[in-house]
């Protein structure tokens, strides 16, 4: 029985590995009808905020018919994606969309394609220079700053912080970190305990459970990303003091941290978007030949008990 | 007592003392003293000590086994899927992704009994692959309670039973059920590895293999037998860290295998086979464990972390050797 | 001139200022005095046997004449200079090189590349003379007789050369004194031939040759004075030619042995293993046939002795009947007159075959396992009901093997890579006595092993036989080969080329037949 499972399994793998090497050309052949091709570069998609920005355009490029997309994952290797926007290139695709691993050595092949004539819309991560056409992103300090200001607010000015941050060696980590501070800056919150859990969930688990231990009066967790949060949850509910300690996530996925609060897990969760609906939008009008800005950043919400199922609350 | 077990046993107790004095020293106002830092270090190393046993078995034979996290990772989601998504009950849940786990080990196993390929690079295939398996059926993203409807909308379901049982603390929020899994675990790698003839000739194998082929040892059979143990232990553990996560993370257990080894190889079981024992893994298990401990209870940062934790591990192996 | 003559016909004389002199040396191991007050003194152009049982303390006074072991008590002189080597290297750069018994030459290298390992001779800038070794190895290597392509990778020449490397190795850095560790233990006849060439032109050009051996044979005819040391003390110095060979033994034993073989009573029975045309597995391990395969019978209770140089074949035919290489061959093989299947190991030993290779320490121990788990290892299942180990009988079986053969270690649990060589050889034997065999396939039993033992494990033999257990026996002394075996099988490439019984059998008859005339 072992060996027909295992058989059937390796015989799936077969058909699908072929089925994914025809699959552009059968796509591209079978839709004579689609005016534009996008090419999209996604530099990892081990991430699931990666995958939602994924889906994200996806969604909004099949309200299009006239848009066809092809994805491309570097699996977090610079040189792949670089090569993945050469190859774009090469294709001669109607338009670009990168979220760039790293931005010293994707510009090259940014400015490439921008010479070639194809407009480039960089997601997320910049790239070095203006040889672009347009950047779409959020802003990570606002975000934590917003955060911390809504914990201020929600605190009463008052009470102990265990700050669960995700990696100090990382962007997004130093600014939702340094965003925070200033949110927080002259009220009478105490940050007392700040460790980076490296946005995992188990290691935030791990952090948290010292910080119970090492203090018995904890007002708010303030976690980088929602799973830390969820993690940090996980370790008070052990220690029978989830209900004592409010909990306060980023990123606000649908099915992370929106549930989350839904769930009456986390507190808030403030939403990190992706820009992947921005970007098509954006990217067909460049194809129409309208004008667009060349900075947009990107609006963020908050998520709470309250507005979840409302979609949410803009930050100002 | 055997002689290969009392040096080592009493080595690495001497490297597990000196973490915890360094513990007693950097006790972050008292925090160290408390039971419950103790309870939570327990459970916290359960996954990896769970993996670890596997890992002891294949390295006295002789190998090694780069699987780990990623058959962890892959029975997590399994599992998952398994229980949440198909709402399977938990005696069918649990054996299908137990097996599932054995078959990835028997495959490595098979590889490098049969084929003769060497355990480094079959089981770095297997890493490669069964992580690759993990994000195929998990599409990439994480198995939880919330379920994408065929509108785009989330809902969520509740949390199957079996996961609040198994990410539980008994004894009054005292001992982590993982915990209470990770000890079983060392027990029956100490029934197999001292009580049966099958550890007898793991060990045999891994001190000379040729030796022990020619004493009428069936090799092929027993490193099958490791790889696909350590394959089970994988699922094992993979089901306890889904159990406290409530979600089968297709990333989970990243890196995994490298704290495995770093706790066989600390307790005192030789790289090279043939040498060492369930108990030191035991032992290496809670020094890694305390150690981490130390430092996240006194909150160092990162980078301090990762470089004291270098020091710390070579500076536990060289202790272990001090004695020649 | 008379003085000239004088010199080059007789032994060196002991007289003129020895290469080495070491006087008064002691060492303590954790508390254990292995050696006490020894002396020891090697003149130029002398060939030095240092005899003694093994853990007489042979080897911890090499280990400290070469740097091994840095703190001793005692004095060392070099040249009349004291010296005392605080490394192997240390010791190396005041030109005192070991040959071991294993070489220790990397396979991959060429042989230039071998030899000039670790000190290789570089031009201005740091880079390589290539030529320049090249030259200086051929150089070297003509002086030692040895014709072959210096630019070959070390591992593709056979043991025998791979020592000769070793030497010219020890020679390239003008190495005044030569520690040869039994130095012929894996080599054939001829190959041992060309050793002794050798050492007589180091000896001619006056160098000192510290000779360990436990062969008498050779022992007598290349040594010129023996030093024996026993139980760590210095027992006796003496010139060999006067001293007999009695007297010798009863130096290293410390007792009388009353003959160095005891004498064989045969009372072969009926026919106990038939094989007919046996086909050869080669030594890679997969099977080809040569020639028509061997045939030949052994009678329960016989001993039937293989001679044949390396490469004939008789290992392989072992390896080959114990099913060590696989594969199945046919219903060549009657044991007991029922049809036996060369499959595989597990299946001879169930069927009371047992085969002990010629290399205990590759293929024959388990070093990190205890005594008593080496003894019960291929006969565990008989210790392990249902799978379940049962130690106190494993112990009991294991006393029982250790008391019966004498096995001297402090305890059945002590790691077996820690007991001498003879003692690991009785270890081995008595491993495959505890599978209860019928046939005992026994490749150089002998290998290694002082004299003391060596006659224990004779006497074990003649125990063995009386009880019908038949032997194959392989060995590659010759004095062994006649005294024991009843019968005398001779291979050359892989076939079997004459019979001799033990009545007939001589040295020169089996030589002759060895190499094929």
């Amino acid at each position: 029985m072992m060996q027909s499972v295992l058989s059937t399994m390796v015989k799936a793998a077969a058909v699908l590995a072929v089925a994914g090497m025809l699959q552009p050309v059968s796509a591209e052949s079978a839709n004579p009808a689609k005016k534009w091709t996008i090419g999209m570069s996604q530099c990892n998609l081990g991430e699931p905020w990666r995958v939602q920005m994924n889906a994200d355009v996806k969604k909004a490029a099949e309200a299009h018919p006239e848009l066809h997309v092809i994805f491309k994952d570097a699996q977090n290797d610079t040189l792949k994606q670089r090569a993945h926007v050469e190859e774009f290139v090469a294709a001669n695709v109607d338009l670009i969309i990168i979220s760039p691993k790293e931005a010293q050595p994707l510009t090259p092949p940014v400015v490439a394609a921008m010479h070639a004539g194809i407009p480039v819309i960089v997601l997320d991560r910049r790239v070095v220079g203006d040889k672009y056409t347009c950047f779409i992103g959020a802003d990570n300090k606002k975000i934590g700053q917003a955060a911390g200001r809504w914990i201020v607010q929600k605190l009463g000015g008052k009470g102990t912080i265990v700050e669960l941050k995700g990696l100090m060696t990382s962007t997004p980590g130093q600014d939702r970190n340094s965003g925070f501070r200033e949110g927080i800056k002259g009220s009478d919150l105490k940050v007392i305990f700040d460790v980076d859990m490296k946005w995992l969930e188990p290691n935030a688990r791990k952090e948290m459970e010292s910080a119970l231990s090492r203090f018995s009066d904890i007002s708010l967790v303030y976690a980088h990303n929602d799973p830390g949060a969820h993690g940090a949850w996980l370790a008070a509910k052990a220690a029978g003091r989830e209900k004592n300690i409010l909990f306060v996530g980023i990123d606000a996925l649908p099915q992370e941290g929106q549930a989350y609060v839904k769930q009456g897990i986390l507190t808030a969760s403030f939403e990190y978007p992706t820009g992947g609906r921005e970007a098509i939008e954006n990217g067909l009008k460049i194809l129409n030949g309208e004008k667009i800005e060349k900075e947009i950043v990107l609006p963020s919400r908050v998520f709470t008990a309250e507005t979840v199922d409302k979609g949410g609350e803009w930050l100002k | 007592m055997k002689s290969w077990f009392r040096h080592p046993f009493a080595r690495a107790m001497a490297a597990l003392a000196l973490v915890l004095l360094l513990g007693f020293i950097f006790n972050a106002d008292g925090a160290f003293f408390k039971w419950g830092t103790h309870s939570d270090m327990y459970r916290a190393i359960s996954v990896y000590g769970i993996l670890a046993c596997g890992m002891t078995m294949v390295i006295i034979i002789g190998g090694i086994d780069l699987g780990v996290g990623s058959i962890l990772g892959l029975s997590a989601v399994l599992f998952s899927l398994l229980a949440i998504r198909q709402g399977w009950p938990p005696w069918m849940a649990i054996p299908a992704t137990l097996m599932a786990g054995a078959v990835c080990g028997l495959a490595a196993g098979g590889l490098i009994a049969r084929f003769r390929v060497q355990p480094f690079i079959a089981t770095l295939a297997m890493m490669v692959f069964a992580r690759g398996l993990a994000k195929w059926i998990s599409g990439g993203q994480k198995i939880s309670t919330v379920i994408q409807k065929a509108n785009g909308d989330f809902m969520n379901v509740p949390v199957p039973a079996v996961f609040d049982q198994l990410g539980a603390k008994i004894l009054h929020g005292n001992l982590a059920v993982v915990t209470v899994i990770f000890l079983i675990s060392i027990m029956v790698c100490w029934i197999i590895l001292t009580k049966l003839r099958w550890g007898r000739f793991m060990y045999a194998i891994g001190g000379n293999e040729e030796a022990a082929r020619l004493s009428g040892i069936p090799v092929w059979a027993m490193k099958l037998l490791a790889y696909g143990l350590s394959g089970l232990f994988c699922a094992v553990a993979g089901i306890c860290q889904a159990a406290q996560e409530l979600q089968g993370d297709p990333e989970a257990g990243v890196s995994y295998e490298l704290t495995a080894i770093a706790i066989v190889v600390i307790g005192g079981t030789s790289l090279a086979g043939g040498r060492g024992g369930i108990g030191l893994t035991l032992l290496g298990a809670l020094t890694i464990g305390y150690l981490e401990k130390i430092l996240s209870i006194n909150a160092v940062g990162e980078a301090a972390r990762l470089m004291l934790t270098g020091v710390i591990i070579v500076g536990a192996v060289l202790f272990q050797r001090m004695r020649k | 001139m008379p003085c000239l003559e004088a010199n080059s016909n007789s032994i060196p004389p002991a007289a003129e200022m020895p290469l080495v002199e070491m006087s008064g040396i002691g060492k303590t191991f954790a508390g254990v005095r292995v050696l006490e007050d020894v002396r020891f003194e090697l003149s130029p152009g002398e060939v030095h046997v240092l005899a003694g049982e093994n853990g007489a303390g042979k080897s911890t006074l090499m280990k400290i004449l070469c740097g091994v072991y840095p703190d001793y008590e005692g004095e060392i002189r070099l040249a009349g200079r004291p010296v005392r080597f605080k490394s192997p290297h240390d010791a190396f750069r005041h030109g005192i090189a070991v040959i071991h018994q294993e070489i220790a030459l990397i396979p991959d290298l060429s042989v230039v590349d071998n030899i000039f390992l670790g000190r290789e001779p570089v031009r201005r800038g740091g880079w390589l003379d290539r030529s320049g070794q090249r030259t200086k190895a051929r150089e070297i290597l003509d002086q030692l007789g040895l014709d072959l392509d210096e630019r070959q990778p070390a591992g593709d020449f056979s043991v025998a050369i791979r020592q000769m490397i070793g030497i010219a190795k020890a020679l390239t850095f003008a190495a005044e004194v030569i520690i040869m560790d039994e130095p012929t233990a894996t080599l054939n006849g001829p190959e041992a031939e060309r050793l002794f060439t050798l050492i007589a032109r180091l000896k001619a050009q006056g160098r000192g040759i510290i000779y360990i051996s436990h062969k008498m044979e050779e022992i007598y005819r290349l040594g010129d004075r023996a030093t024996v040391l026993r139980d760590g003390r210095f027992i006796n110095t003496a010139r060999l030619p006067d001293l007999p060979e009695e007297e010798f033994i009863r130096w290293l034993v410390g007792r009388k042995l009353d003959q160095q073989f005891p004498p064989r009573r045969a009372s072969p029975g009926a026919t106990r293993l038939e094989v007919t045309g046996f086909p050869l597995p080669n030594p890679a391990g997969s099977r080809n046939n040569v020639g028509a395969g061997v045939t030949f019978r052994v009678a329960a209770g016989e001993i039937l002795g293989f001679a044949g140089l390396q490469g004939s074949g008789n290992s392989e035919l072992f390896h080959g009947l114990f099913g060590a290489c696989g594969d199945e061959v046919g219903d060549s093989v009657m044991l007991d007159g029922r049809p036996f299947r060369s499959v595989s190991p597990a299946y001879s030993l169930r069927h009371g075959v047992a085969l002990l290779t010629n290399d205990r320490k590759g293929n024959g121990l388990v070093p990190a396992l205890s005594t008593a788990r080496n003894i019960t290892l291929a006969a565990l299942k008989k210790f392990s009901p249902r799978g379940w180990l049962r130690p106190k009988s494993e112990q009991e079986a294991a006393a029982t093997q250790r008391d019966a053969l004498n096995i001297r270690v402090a305890s059945l649990d002590q790691e077996v890579g820690e007991l001498s060589g003879g003692n690991q050889q009785k270890v081995v034997l008595a491993k495959w006595l505890e599978t209860a065999p019928k046939v005992l396939l026994l490749d150089e039993p002998t290998r290694g092993v002082d004299i003391g033992a060596k006659h224990e494990i004779y006497e074990l033999m003649n125990r063995l036989t009386a009880t019908g257990i038949s032997i194959l026996l392989i060995t590659s002394e010759m004095p062994e080969l006649l005294a024991l075996a009843d019968r005398i099988l001779v291979m050359h490439r892989g076939r079997i080329v004459a019979e001799f019984d033990r009545t007939v059998a001589t040295p020169e008859k089996i030589a002759h037949a060895a190499m094929g005339e």
